[in-house]
Parts: C-alpha cells; sequence; structure tokens
C-alpha cells in the first residue's frame, strides 16, 4: 500500500474494464435474445404497461391477493440466509474441507426446507 | 469441531434430525399417526444418548458446556416435551386443522430449550432463545381458526421480540465492557474489577428483563395470562414448563458462571422481583374464575418460589430449584393434561363451571387434578410440598428471612383458590350438562397414560423424594466445585 | 485505503453509543405508541438494528470477530422473526380484515 497512486498505469484498471465490459455484454445480450427467441402474444393485459396481474388504473387502497404476502416471507428467509455464505467465501481456503462440508450441511437443511415450500404449492400461483 | 463433540451434542442432533425428518414426511405424505410416532421416538433416543454421557463437565468451545447441571436440564425437558407429545395427539385428533406441523414445531421448540440449557456464551443463548421463541410463535397461533388464538400469538411475538431486542441491547454493552461474551471470561473480568462499571450494571440490568420477559416474572408477566388462555392446551403446558425451565437453567448457569452472586444491587433486584411475583400471582389469581388464566398467575407465583431458592445462591439454592422444577414439571403438565382432555372440539375447558361436579362425572380425572392442585398447593405427600419444604430449608440456611416470610405467607394465600377449584370439582350439580362425546377411548390412550404416570411420579416424589435427592446430587457434583 | 475497521474508529465510540441507543428509545416509543401491527415490527427492527450497529463498533473498536458474527445471527434471527409475525398479521387480517391491534382486546384479566 505504500506505493499508491504514483506507480498505478493505466493498463492496471484494465480488469475492472473488462469486468464492466462483460456485465454490459450479458445484459445486452439477455435483452435482445429474450427478444428474439421469446414467444410473443398480445392481449389487452399483455399490453398493459405494469403487467403483474393487478389492475395499474383505479384505487390503489384495495387489498391484494396474500399470495405476493407468502412470496414476500419466502424472500426475506431464503435471502438473509445468504448473509452466511459471505464469511464463508471470503475464508475458503482458510476453512478448508470442514468448513465447505458444514457449509454442505447448512446449504442441505436451507433446500430440504424448500422443497418443503414447493411440495406445499405456496409457490404455484393458481 | 471433533468427532467427541458430536458424540456429546447427539440429544441435540437427534432433535435436529426429527425436525427434518418430520418436515419431509409431511411434505411427502400427511399422517398424524407417522409423525407422532416418530417424534415419540426421537424423544426416547434422544433421552437414550443423553444417558450414555456421564456426569463429567465436558467443553465444547466456545457455545457449550455439557455438565452435570446441563445434562439434568436436557433430561427434564425431553422428558417434559415427550409428555407434552402425548397429551398433544388425542387434543389434535379431534380438531379439523392440519395437525403435523404441530410437532414439528414443538421439536424445534424443545431444541431451542436444549441450547440455551447448555449454553455459555451470548450467541448461543440468543440462538437457542430465539429457536425457542420464534417455534412458540407459531405454536401459540396453531389453532387459527380461534380468534383468542392469534391475538394470543400476536401478543406474545410483539413483546418476545420487544424482549429480545432489551436482551441483545444488554449483551452489548457488557460485550463492550468485558470484551467478551463467554460466561467464564466475563467472571474472569468481573473478578478483576471491584464494584461493578454503570455500563456494565445496565447491561445486566437490560439483560434481566429479556430474562424476566421468558420467566414470567413481575413486573414482566402481562404476557402470561392471555397466552395461556389463548395457546391450545397442551402449548400452555409447553410454555409453563419447557420454556420457563430453560430459561431458569441458563439464569443459573450464568450467574455461577460469571460468578455474579456477589453483587448485592444484582440480588436485590431479584429479591424485589421474587417478592413482587409471589403476591401479584397469588393475589391476581384469587379473582380468576377462568382455570387457564388461574393458572398462569399460580406460576408466576411459583417462578417467585423458584426465585427465592435462587437467591440463596449456593449449592442447597441450586438442589432446591432442581427438586422444584421437577416438581412443577410434573404438576404443570398434570394440570394443563387435565385441561388437554377435557376440552372438546369447539374450545377449551378453560372456565370453572366446566369443572362443577367433575368429580361425579370422571372419578379418575378428578382425582388427578386435585392431586395436581394440591400439589401446587403444596400439601404434604405431594411433591410440590417436598419441593417447597426444600426451598425453605435452603432460604432460612442463608438467613433470607423476608423471603422465607413472604414465601409461607403466599403459600397460605394460594391454598384458597386451589382449594376453590376442588370444591367445584367435588360440588353436586343437578343438571348435568353433557358434554359432547367425539372422541374414541382409544385415542385418548396416551393422554390417559401419560396422567397416570404423572400422577403416581407425584405421590411418589412426594412420598420418598430420596432417590430424586440423589439424582440431583449426583448431577450438580460436577457442576459449581466453587461452591 | 483505509481498513474498514480504521474508518469505524475515527469516530468516538461514545458517539455511536449515543446514537444507537438514541435509535433503541425510538424503536421502544414506536412500540409503545403505534397501534399498527406492521409499524411495531418495523419499530422492533429498528431496535434490533440499533444493538447491531453497537456491535459493530465494539467489534472494530476491539478488532474482535465475535461482534461482527453475532450481527450474523442478529440479522438472519430477526428475517425469521418477522417471517413469522408477518404470517401471523395475514391471519390476523383475514380474520378481522384490520392490522390494528387495538382491535384485539379479548384477552383481559
Amino acid at each position: 500500500m505504500e506505493t499508491t497512486a504514483t506507480t498505478h498505469l493505466p493498463s492496471d484498471y484494465l480488469p475492472i474494464l473488462i469486468q464492466f465490459a462483460a456485465a454490459l455484454g450479458f445484459v445486452i445480450f439477455a435483452i435482445v435474445v429474450t427478444h428474439l427467441i421469446g414467444p410473443k402474444r398480445h392481449s389487452k393485459v399483455k399490453d398493459a404497461a405494469w403487467e403483474c396481474g393487478v389492475e395499474s388504473v383505479g384505487n390503489a387502497r384495495t387489498p391484494v391477493s396474500y399470495k405476493y404476502f407468502m412470496t414476500a416471507i419466502l424472500f426475506v428467509i431464503f435471502d438473509v440466509e445468504v448473509i452466511f455464505l459471505y464469511p464463508w467465501a471470503v475464508n475458503f481456503r482458510g476453512l478448508g474441507m470442514e468448513g465447505f462440508i458444514q457449509m454442505i450441511v447448512f446449504m442441505t437443511m436451507l433446500m430440504l426446507g424448500f422443497y418443503y415450500v414447493i411440495k406445499k404449492g405456496i409457490l404455484k400461483w393458481e | 469441531m471433533r468427532l467427541s463433540d458430536l458424540y456429546f451434542l447427539m440429544p441435540l442432533l437427534i432433535l435436529v434430525g426429527a425436525a427434518t425428518l418430520n418436515m419431509l414426511v409431511v411434505a411427502v405424505k400427511r399422517n398424524h399417526k407417522v409423525i407422532f410416532g416418530i417424534t415419540i421416538v426421537a424423544h426416547l433416543v434422544a433421552v437414550f444418548t443423553l444417558l450414555q454421557l456421564n456426569g463429567s463437565s465436558y467443553q465444547i468451545p466456545p457455545f457449550f458446556v455439557m455438565d452435570g447441571w446441563g445434562i439434568f436440564n436436557l433430561g427434564l425437558i425431553l422428558l417434559t416435551s415427550l409428555f407434552v407429545t402425548l397429551l398433544s395427539y388425542a387434543y389434535f385428533e379431534q380438531r379439523e386443522e392440519r395437525k403435523e406441523e404441530y410437532y414439528l414445531l414443538l421439536i424445534l421448540a424443545t431444541l431451542g430449550a436444549c441450547v440455551l440449557v447448555i449454553s455459555q456464551h451470548f450467541m448461543a443463548l440468543f440462538l437457542g432463545l430465539e429457536i425457542l421463541s420464534v417455534a412458540l410463535y407459531s405454536l401459540i397461533a396453531y389453532l387459527r381458526t380461534r380468534e383468542r388464538s392469534d391475538e394470543a400469538g400476536i401478543k406474545y411475538l410483539i413483546l418476545a421480540a420487544l424482549s429480545s431486542a432489551f436482551l441483545l441491547f444488554g449483551m452489548a454493552l457488557v460485550y463492550a465492557v468485558t470484551g467478551t461474551m463467554s460466561f467464564p471470561e466475563i467472571g474472569v473480568y468481573l473478578q478483576s474489577v471491584s464494584e461493578l462499571p454503570l455500563l456494565l450494571l445496565t447491561g445486566f440490568g437490560l439483560m434481566i428483563v429479556g430474562i424476566g420477559f421468558k420467566l414470567g416474572i413481575v413486573p414482566f408477566h402481562m404476557w402470561a395470562p392471555d397466552v395461556y388462555e389463548g395457546a391450545p392446551a397442551p402449548v400452555t403446558a409447553f410454555i409453563a414448563t419447557v420454556s420457563k425451565g430453560g430459561m431458569m437453567g441458563l439464569l443459573i448457569r450464568f450467574f455461577s458462571q460469571a460468578d455474579a452472586y456477589r453483587y448485592a444491587n444484582l440480588m436485590l433486584i431479584f429479591t424485589i422481583i421474587a417478592i413482587a411475583s409471589m403476591l401479584a400471582g397469588n393475589l391476581l389469581a384469587l379473582r380468576q374464575k377462568n382455570i387457564k388464566r388461574l393458572l398462569a398467575y399460580s406460576s408466576i407465583a411459583h417462578l417467585g418460589y423458584i426465585l427465592v431458592a435462587f437467591l440463596a445462591g449456593n449449592r442447597l439454592g441450586v438442589e432446591a430449584v432442581s427438586f422444584y422444577l421437577v416438581a412443577y414439571f410434573i404438576t404443570s403438565l398434570g394440570a394443563f393434561g387435565v385441561v388437554a382432555l377435557l376440552s372438546d372440539t369447539e374450545r377449551d375447558a378453560d372456565q370453572l363451571e366446566d369443572y362443577r361436579g367433575l368429580f361425579w362425572r370422571r372419578p379418575a380425572t378428578a382425582a388427578v387434578f386435585t392431586a395436581m392442585l394440591l400439589s401446587l398447593a403444596g400439601i404434604p405427600l405431594t411433591a410440590g410440598f417436598v419441593g417447597k419444604f426444600y426451598i425453605l430449608a435452603s432460604g432460612v440456611n442463608t438467613q433470607q428471612w423476608l423471603l422465607v416470610l413472604m414465601l409461607v405467607l403466599n403459600s397460605v394465600i394460594g391454598l384458597y383458590y386451589y382449594i376453590k377449584v376442588i370444591a367445584a370439582m367435588f360440588a353436586q350439580t343437578k343438571s348435568v350438562q353433557e358434554r359432547r362425546k367425539v372422541l374414541h377411548p382409544a385415542l385418548s390412550f396416551a393422554s390417559g397414560g401419560a396422567m397416570a404416570i404423572l400422577g403416581l411420579l407425584l405421590i411418589w416424589i412426594g412420598v420418598y423424594p430420596t432417590s430424586l435427592v440423589q439424582l440431583i446430587r449426583g448431577l450438580l457434583a460436577t457442576f459449581m466445585t466453587t461452591f | 485505503m483505509n481498513e474498514i475497521p480504521e474508518v469505524i474508529r475515527t469516530i468516538p465510540l461514545q458517539y455511536y453509543l449515543f446514537f444507537s441507543s438514541t435509535l433503541f428509545v425510538i424503536g421502544i416509543i414506536g412500540v409503545l405508541t403505534r397501534r399498527n401491527a406492521i409499524i411495531i415490527f418495523m419499530c422492533i427492527e429498528l431496535m434490533l438494528n440499533a444493538v447491531n450497529l453497537l456491535l459493530t463498533a465494539f467489534s472494530a473498536y476491539r478488532s474482535d470477530a465475535n461482534g461482527q458474527v453475532f450481527v450474523f445471527f442478529i440479522m438472519a434471527v430477526a428475517a425469521a422473526e418477522v417471517c413469522v409475525g408477518l404470517a401471523i398479521i395475514v391471519m390476523i387480517y383475514r380474520n378481522l380484515r384490520s392490522t390494528d391491534i387495538n382491535i384485539l382486546s379479548n384477552l383481559k384479566w
């Protein structure tokens, strides 16, 4: 860290540029390809400005389906568990095989819970 | 992580496995009998693996310690949970709702209490407490068509979350001052300072809020009657026993490992809490017409009694706490078991009127209930009497005359409302209201058997307490060698 | 470029203590005065986050990882708690068509 700023060449930033280009490229690729190969159906609902199953014009204070709620709750649970992956990923080498096994056990438990959720049909929309 | 760690944690691992297995079985196919069977077997196996462990102190750094006190509490919790499971089958079989997840949540709550009693670190404490609490929220609100159930659930949820926030803030302050979260190291720090710094005292004070809430002691008792009334009867039995007992186990571990008995101001807080709990519990119970609420106030008072023994702060005190916990667990299980047995599909049998003339309709049930109430009142020949005597002995031993006086006075007040219920059961009634008989007798076999065992245990410990005392002494030998 | 704990240490420890105590008290006041169950939950979250902040600050000051690991646990547990809480609120809403906790007054004395 002693040799800051002065010794940095523009070429040192190349990995960042590559990363940036890859990210941008993936976004453009995804957008273009989905437009090209995605099926196209036109109907009144499909062409609405905000298509998610709710009337986009009218009183906003109407009660919404509790299915949104269930999905949101599940998202909160499964999203937060990911924070345990970060410290493990950062110290992946240090924790070694034992840490790997522990993380597999943890993820297995999580996935079993997910299996239960799917089997209960909570994510089924109809 | 050593392999022998797994061996010592086996009872907890079995509970984890059983909970996961239950979840998978429910996902594939619902069957009340299968889930019930898995739960019973898991408890039995867990108790069996627990018996394999000897009472020597085994450290699993940094979170857990497996010593005599931990093994005693684990055994108590697992057996209590087993009895709750036995009582639950008939209770939930006659209800429309989905019954299977109940057992899953019950195992998880038991697991939380088990983690709590063997923890020696703030993180393990917090995780155990929250596994217990989160499972309890759903258990309390389990019968969702009953409007009191969800009200009790949300009340407990808000207050429990609030109290755990207080507990956490207290922990953060203790961590700030001592720089550690493990109980023995906090003890080492406390040895090095002559008196408590203000920040540390604040931290302990905030932690007492969180602990006091779980124990349901005055002034943190407001939830108890509401939750007891709203929750299904077996869940109420669970809250009254495992949830409170687990926290008591933790409290004693913390105080002995951190050697916090030395601080007069902390002891003063607990003395005030104990006296207030005994008085408030017994006085508020006097006017109750609702059996579940009456038992809730009575449990507040009983936790006050246990605190008297806790305040003795010596080996005799811990022995008294252990003995009283056993007696109180048996008695509470029995009492709420009777409530569960008498409940019909519509509501729980919680009004005093439901019990009027019970003796002439169902003599065996009434006899068990009478025994349980007499034990709660502390009448000789029951476990409750010996327990109370033990507590008195520990109080006298340390010359806490005020506490001893309050204990005796409150036992007399308590006698009144227990006798009131007993009198109602033996009263002759002209119009015997015919309860709806929906249960096949074979269904209540598990409940009936459990009740009979509880009644026998109650009398056996009351008449012949020596064997239990020996057991407790043996297990406590490795705990607290400092005393 | 400084390490993050060093950045944290540029502010005196008392400030963190005052700040998170204030957040905590705001949370308590919210729980006691608001009547909507969801807002009460938000206030409890605020209290928990005040604790998280405090733990992180202490952890950085003491160069001890325990406090930060604890923060992870608190976050995960808080999420679980909120999920169960929201589920119960949905249930109450379906029964009563409201999330105002004043309606819930069947259980008294």
